[in-house]
């Protein structure tokens, strides 16, 4: 598929590396680590599949549609299967949200493959197929029960964040007052059995307390599905320099998002304005519906909205090379998870942009390969060499949060 | 020379495992004598067990999940007294198959359900997994047969009850892909006294479209009735006698018998004195009736264990269909009838569940029905 009937906006001029970018797409397409389309899904058309088809056009709707995926050298999706946590029913959703998944595979098979496995991504990556995975976003997805973790990996769950920006009872989230600490002693042996099974343990969303006890209790590779460094924005959600030093060691890999709101200084605090707005109008302040974008154009009529660009997420990736090495980053677009992008990548179309600005910084292919495909293919696999092991070892934990956390 | 082959004859002799059940030396002897099993002679008892090591039982209900949940440590393999189920018992009761129950117990409702479903199934899965010289996981038709071949007993996940689907079809077909095959059409707003609402044809006719029996022992008389009509696959009753023999209001009226007749459907006879009676007679009396109104293709046995009903004197446990069967011999089953009494209906359903999806998948999408638009 080309790219001729989509149109990138960049903004300025085209950079003179956007050829090149393709052609480096083109052989190592993007693994992006977090696209929470089967939540807009579900928010704005109740899974009618057919009412919001990818197929078609649905930049009116939505970041994501095929043609967009396509045009970004998207080659590797993991589809966020996120449900809200401050709502009763998260394990029910949660299922909800797989069938989503499922259904969206069997209705593209010639555009989506389900993968399970890195050598599933590869496979698709030869086919020329977009490689579709699932994450959980939250601990809160399996409800305190070891045996419903092993439940979302026999569904192809392949990793899950241990919070989203509340507390739960075993972890501490970024977002959150500390309670727990880090991890609870339950907490380390949902990582431990997360190991066990080959689910990748993903730690964007917890706090800096969580990440440490989570690499200090982890055997397998960690990863940072969509989280960008605090040492470049101060904001809780991004990942400080001492726990980006621990990845060499780990193996992990840290996926940089895009959110104006983690990356951007200015934006972080034109955010926090903003979300006082949306709650002061009665709505969730994370709200993408008609309505509550309504709310929010007018705030943005009075207050305008800094914006991000190409440049700042190349900025964080620079900074996260420095400190945790090229064989320890992704991508994390989180695009349909958020209201707002940064200029130029717009949509799911605009990965070629970020290429290009980091071909203009000098970066290699082989770098850019690292970047896109190489590191996030192996730490799955990485999670799954792991898994082999320690089944041969021991049997699933049945632990419960009462007995280890009493 | 001599010497070397002695020895190896012995080291296989070591690693024997049990009388396999499908290769009875008896068997050939067996399938000689033609015409009704009771007109030949020997002991029925004898005969059962000839008879079950080439057509083991396929057992349509065990409580033993949930009894295991309780459990803090247990051994299948070896033999386990805290339980009527375990693989010596089964092997000695010729078992080839059991549908291992999900049920819930009363209370448990929404996510809470839902989430104590995942757990139970996960609980089945790594007991199959911890004794894999005795169970096997099995999905289809064919692969009862596979795992009966191979010598172990296959499991297969279901009854679950309706309030396990959190009333949402995403999570029905979720529970289909962890393996679930047979579901309970009671206990949820859509399958009630009241019979099935939209939404809960809806959800039958997704059963349908997945492969998932629909169990309705246990289920009002609407629900049955229209259950009946609306799928277009067999319908299971794994727990239900004959009410003409023995009122409980699980057991089946006569009529409702001769409809399951017409439409195919299976009836599982418990072995608990409370639905069937306090003896093996009992039992066979209620075979035996079921037999006469919806025909020999539509009966079948559940052995009900540990779900915590008492059973017939002498059917206490999983080793005891032998018993059963020699009850049977004496009163003339044919060879044909107890074929299809102890395995071949429970393959026909399933075979027949698996065929109605591959034609359903053909015509319909998954289906994004909400229980808020169709029972408002």
């Amino acid at each position: 598929m080309t790219s001729s009937s989509v149109s990138v906006s960049t903004g300025s001029a085209p950079s003179p590396s956007l050829g090149r970018a393709r052609e480096l797409l083109a052989e190592f397409p993007v693994v992006d680590g977090h696209n929470d389309l089967p939540w807009a899904l579900r928010e704005q058309v109740r899974y009618d599949l057919g009412a919001r088809d990818i197929a078609a056009d649905q930049s009116a709707h939505l970041h994501t549609d095929l043609a967009r995926l396509r045009a970004g050298g998207v080659g590797a999706q993991y589809w966020s299967v996120y449900v809200r946590s401050d709502l009763p029913g998260a394990v029910t959703a949660t299922l909800e949200q797989i069938d989503c998944v499922r259904q969206l595979i069997d209705r593209h098979p010639a555009d989506l493959r389900a993968a399970l496995t890195a050598a599933d991504m590869e496979a698709a990556r030869a086919e020329g197929r977009i490689a579709s995975l699932m994450g959980a976003e939250g601990g809160h997805s399996i409800d305190n029960s070891l045996a419903a973790l092993r439940g979302l990996y026999a569904l192809g769950v392949r990793y899950m964040t241990l919070t989203h920006n509340d507390n739960i009872a075993w972890a501490d989230s970024a977002t959150d007052v500390p309670t727990v600490g880090g991890l609870s002693a339950f907490g380390r042996e949902v990582v431990r059995e997360m190991n066990r099974e080959g689910m990748l343990v993903d730690l964007s969303h917890v706090a800096a307390t969580t990440m440490r006890d989570a690499l200090d209790t982890s055997v397998a590779p960690v990863v940072f599905s969509h989280s960008s460094a605090r040492a470049v924005c101060d904001h809780p959600r991004n990942i400080p320099d001492d726990v980006l030093e621990r990845l060499p060691a780990n193996g992990g890999v840290a996926m940089v998002t895009f959110v104006p709101k983690f990356v951007l200084q200015a934006a972080v605090d034109w955010t926090a304005a903003a979300d006082e707005n949306m709650r002061a109008h009665g709505f969730h302040h994370l709200d993408t519906t008609a309505e509550g974008m309504k709310i929010h154009r007018v705030f943005e009529e009075s207050n305008p909205r800094p914006v991000a660009t190409v440049a700042t997420v190349a900025d964080h990736l620079d900074h996260m090379r420095e400190v945790a090495g090229i064989d320890h980053l992704g991508i994390g677009g989180d695009y349909d998870g958020t209201a707002f992008t940064p200029h130029g990548l717009d949509d799911v179309s605009g990965y070629p942009n970020l290429v290009a600005e980091l071909l203009d910084r000098g970066w290699s292919s082989a770098d850019l390969a690292k970047l896109t495909w190489q590191n996030s293919v192996r730490v799955l696999g990485a999670a799954e060499d792991v898994a082999r092991d320690l089944k041969a070892r021991r049997g699933p934990s049945n632990a419960t949060l009462e007995q280890l956390d009493g | 020379m001599a010497e070397l082959q002695d020895e190896l004859h012995l080291t296989s002799e070591v690693g024997e495992l049990d009388p396999p059940a499908v290769w009875p030396e008896s068997e050939p002897a067996l399938l000689g004598t033609p015409g009704p099993a009771g007109t030949a002679g020997g002991d029925p008892l004898e005969r059962a067990h000839a008879f079950l090591a080439a057509h083991p039982v396929a057992d349509g209900y065990s409580g033993l999940p949930w009894v295991l949940r309780h459990l803090p440590w247990y051994d299948l393999e070896l033999g386990e007294t805290s339980v009527d189920t375990d693989v010596p018992r089964m092997r000695a009761g010729h078992v080839g198959a059991v549908f291992c129950s999900l049920h819930l117990p009363e209370g448990l409702a929404g996510d809470r359900a839902v989430g104590a479903t995942l757990e139970q199934l996960d609980l089945v899965k790594t007991v199959v997994r911890a004794h894999p010289e005795g169970l096997r996981m099995t999905y289809s038709a064919s692969g009862l047969t596979d795992a009966s071949n191979c010598g172990r007993v296959a499991v297969v996940l279901g009854p679950a009850g309706a309030g396990a689907l959190g009333d949402s079809l995403g999570i029905l077909r979720a529970l289909h892909t962890l393996g679930l095959r047979v579901l309970t059409l009671a206990g949820a707003s859509w399958a009630s006294e009241a019979g099935l609402t939209r939404f809960g044809e809806e959800v039958l006719r997704e059963m349908n479209r997945l492969g998932v029996l629909a169990d309705l022992s246990g289920t009002s008389d609407a629900t049955t009735g229209r259950a009946l009509a609306v799928s277009k696959a067999p319908v299971v009753f794994t727990r239900s006698a004959a009410r003409a023999l023995r009122p409980h209001p699980v057991n089946l009226p006569d009529d409702v018998l001769i409809e399951l007749g017409a439409a195919k459907g299976l009836c599982l006879v418990p072995l608990t004195a409370e639905q069937a009676g306090p003896s093996v007679r009992d039992v066979a009396d209620h075979l035996d009736h079921i037999r006469v109104l919806a025909g020999a293709e539509c009966v079948g046995l559940s052995g009900t264990y540990d779900s915590g009903a008492a059973h017939p004197q002498d059917l206490s446990d999983a080793s005891c269909y032998p018993r059963l069967i020699a009850e049977l011999i004496s009163r003339g089953w044919s060879e044909s009838d107890l074929a299809l009494l102890t395995w071949g209906n429970v393959q026909r359903v399933l075979r027949g569940a698996d065929f109605t999806a591959r034609a359903a998948q053909q015509r319909r999408e998954p289906s994004s029905a909400k229980i808020a638009e169709l029972d408002g």
